[in-house]
């Protein structure tokens, strides 16, 4: 009986050491808080034959973690973003609004060269909905925009120190390789899809007919357990259908927060020495 | 090794924003120079592109571009290249299309101009209504007693009315021999305010007319017609007894289609003179100046697929002009031969259209 007894507290000790082992690594969530501003070039021929110029501003979240499968290899993004633009015809005696929120998942696989540099390559899937609006056009005011795109993801980012300050240098492009989009045709009013005309409404994208570049240039400076970031972003899109094109040009300067955190529940399991798998840094 | 790495980056990045720069514009859009010809050409091209008459007009679009291009001299000033473009507008004559500037809206007139007016709101207040009558969403209407009969004028389809007002005037009305619904000088509005006034007069669902769109930027790119339905009002008072609907040159655009959609229907005749037209949907853009330009954009059909551009014609029997003479004495002629035919389709007890049919 002794000896059952011994087989049995050795063959726990034994699982419970094997548990410690194979214990997942910590995950911390990386999120950021953005505010964008800069410049914007809008086009929708629908409202306008002419190009418009302004301002845009965009409140931006983004989340990032390593992937519980294989953390040291492949993260995930969250992205989100909301945006505003102004924009003036040649004459400046007339605007053009521009209302987008932008949502984006993504997974990428990542490997880590040499001198804190990590290449990223993935993909992702996201909406883009919102509406261009001319105020002073009588019955095509509006021009409605939804997409669902599935997008090519590359990153590289570089993770060293300026002095003794830790950074993160990040250039990140996103491209639509496929997807739909929503368009009226050429002259179609929202009257006649109102009275239920909804044929041909929805287009497959490619980016011959949906073409979107989204760069994204981000410098995390990480003082102490709060990050600034810094960041330039040039975001492209441009589509044809039914002869109607939509083009909208951005350039902005970011600026935000970032921010790691570890969620910590009553069954969290916590090691002395736990294994930590950023997504970024 | 770590700067290696830096331009390394660098130069990714580099390269994906210069692609960026080179795709981005990959979809071209037509621009034009901000003078005379540049914003001439804007505007022709804009309409060339998008009005969509010209087929059904017999219009020769690019002649008529080619004659007033020559003619532009570059010394005028503003007004007199607004007034040169204006004319070429005026050679589609459609009262849908204006050329707005900051110092004038110019506007196709002769649709009604060439054509008497028939419609005389004072005089109907005076000697008909009193001076004493309910208002409410741009319509004003009056039991006349003595008459036996129901009248409203509704001035604009832009104004809204609630939909209780109209249950009100409706249930108001119930025992009078017949409704007159007067859109004389309505100059159109909202369509979808179309939609809620016939909606009182349906027993079912009805077609109420084709919609159709330009596909592309050809004079002939359309698409095929689309039906739409118009369904009874539901919970609300439906008036299903005769009605007169009285028109002039003035009822044009929504108040078109609204006489268009009425006239199909079994208990209703139109008396008064052909309506102005207006059935092309207005659609608008811009010229590099700043000027803005609204024209004839998608054509809107009858439920007999008949373009109502020109105009919508009274019932066979029911056209009739105002004398002037006797509206001086205070009457409207117009509206007292509509009296007169609700009174006699009453007593005859048949539809207006058959008392018209009659005494025609």
């Amino acid at each position: 009986m002794k000896t059952l007894s011994k087989i049995a507290i050795s063959a726990i000790t034994a699982l419970a050491a094997l548990g410690a082992t194979a214990q997942e690594p910590e995950r911390p969530v990386l999120s950021a808080y953005t505010l964008e501003a800069g410049s914007a070039h809008l086009a929708e021929t629908y409202l306008s034959p002419l190009k418009h110029s302004g301002w845009n501003i965009a409140l931006g979240y983004e989340r990032m973690q390593a992937m519980r499968f294989n953390p040291d290899r492949w993260v995930m993004q969250l992205q989100g973003r909301l945006s505003l633009q102004r924009a003036a015809n040649p004459a400046r005696n007339a605007r053009m609004w521009d209302l987008a929120l932008d949502l984006r998942w993504g997974m990428a696989h990542r490997w880590h060269l040499t001198d804190g540099l990590t290449i990223y390559a993935g993909g992702s899937t996201g909406v883009d909905v919102g509406a261009f609006y001319n105020p002073r056009n009588s019955n095509n005011p509006i021009a409605a925009k939804a997409a669902w795109t599935i997008n090519a993801l590359g990153a590289i980012s570089w993770n060293g120190r300026f002095g003794r300050l830790p950074v993160c240098a990040r250039y990140q492009a996103e491209l639509p390789l496929t997807g739909i989009f929503f368009s009226p045709a050429y002259g179609e009013l929202y009257y006649e899809i109102y009275l239920g005309n909804h044929k041909n409404l929805v287009r497959p994208a490619w980016p011959g007919n949906y073409f979107g570049l989204d760069n994204y240039l981000s410098l995390d400076l990480r003082f102490g357990r709060t990050t600034l970031r810094l960041g330039y972003r040039w975001d492209i899109l441009s589509s044809k259908a039914s002869h109607i094109v939509t083009r909208r040009v951005e350039h902005t300067a970011v600026v935000g927060v970032v921010c790691e955190w570890l969620s910590l529940g009553p069954k969290s399991k916590s090691t002395n020495d736990p294994r930590i798998i950023n997504a970024l840094y | 090794m770590k700067l290696k790495a830096i331009y390394r980056s660098a130069a990714v990045a580099a390269t994906a924003m210069a692609l960026s720069a080179s795709l981005g514009g990959c979809h071209s859009i037509e621009t034009w120079n901000n003078d005379f010809y540049g914003n001439f050409d804007a505007l022709w091209t804009i309409l060339d592109e998008h009005y969509c008459f010209f087929e059904s007009k017999n219009i020769d679009w690019k002649a008529t571009g080619e004659r007033y291009r020559a003619a532009i001299d570059p010394e005028w000033d503003d007004k007199q290249f607004f007034n040169h473009c204006a004319a070429m507008l005026d050679e589609l004559k459609d009262g849908h299309t204006n050329l707005i500037s900051w110092f004038n809206v110019s506007y196709y007139r002769n649709w009604w101009s060439d054509y008497p007016q028939n419609f005389n709101l004072r005089l109907i207040q005076e000697h008909y209504l009193d001076f004493n009558y309910f208002s409410g969403g741009g319509m004003i209407y009056k039991l006349l007693e003595d008459r036996n009969v129901g009248y409203m004028y509704y001035a604009s389809f832009s104004s809204s009315f609630g939909d209780s007002f109209l249950d009100e005037m409706l249930y108001s009305m119930r025992e009078t021999d017949g409704l007159i619904i007067d859109v004389r000088d309505n100059g159109g509005g909202d369509m979808t305010n179309v939609e809620r006034l016939v909606s009182r007069f349906l027993s079912e669902e009805i077609c109420a007319g084709y919609i159709s769109h330009k596909t592309g930027p050809g004079h002939k790119d359309f698409s095929e017609p689309f039906a739409y339905y118009y369904s009874p009002a539901e919970n609300h008072v439906r008036w299903l007894k005769p009605v007169i609907v009285l028109t002039n040159r003035s009822t044009f655009s929504a108040a078109n289609n609204f006489v268009s959609v009425m006239k199909n229907l079994p208990n209703v005749a139109i008396v008064g003179s052909v309506t102005g037209g207006g059935s092309g949907m207005p659609f608008s853009s811009e010229l590099p100046c700043g000027w803005a330009v609204r024209f004839s954009g998608s054509p809107v059909y009858d439920a007999d697929m008949h373009l109502t551009e020109h105009g919508v014609a009274p019932t066979p029997g029911g056209e009739i002009d105002m004398d002037t003479d006797l509206a001086t004495k205070g009457i409207d002629t117009i509206l007292e031969f509509a009296i007169e035919v609700l009174n006699r389709a009453a007593e005859d007890k048949e539809e207006p259209t058959r008392t018209l049919a009659r005494h025609q």
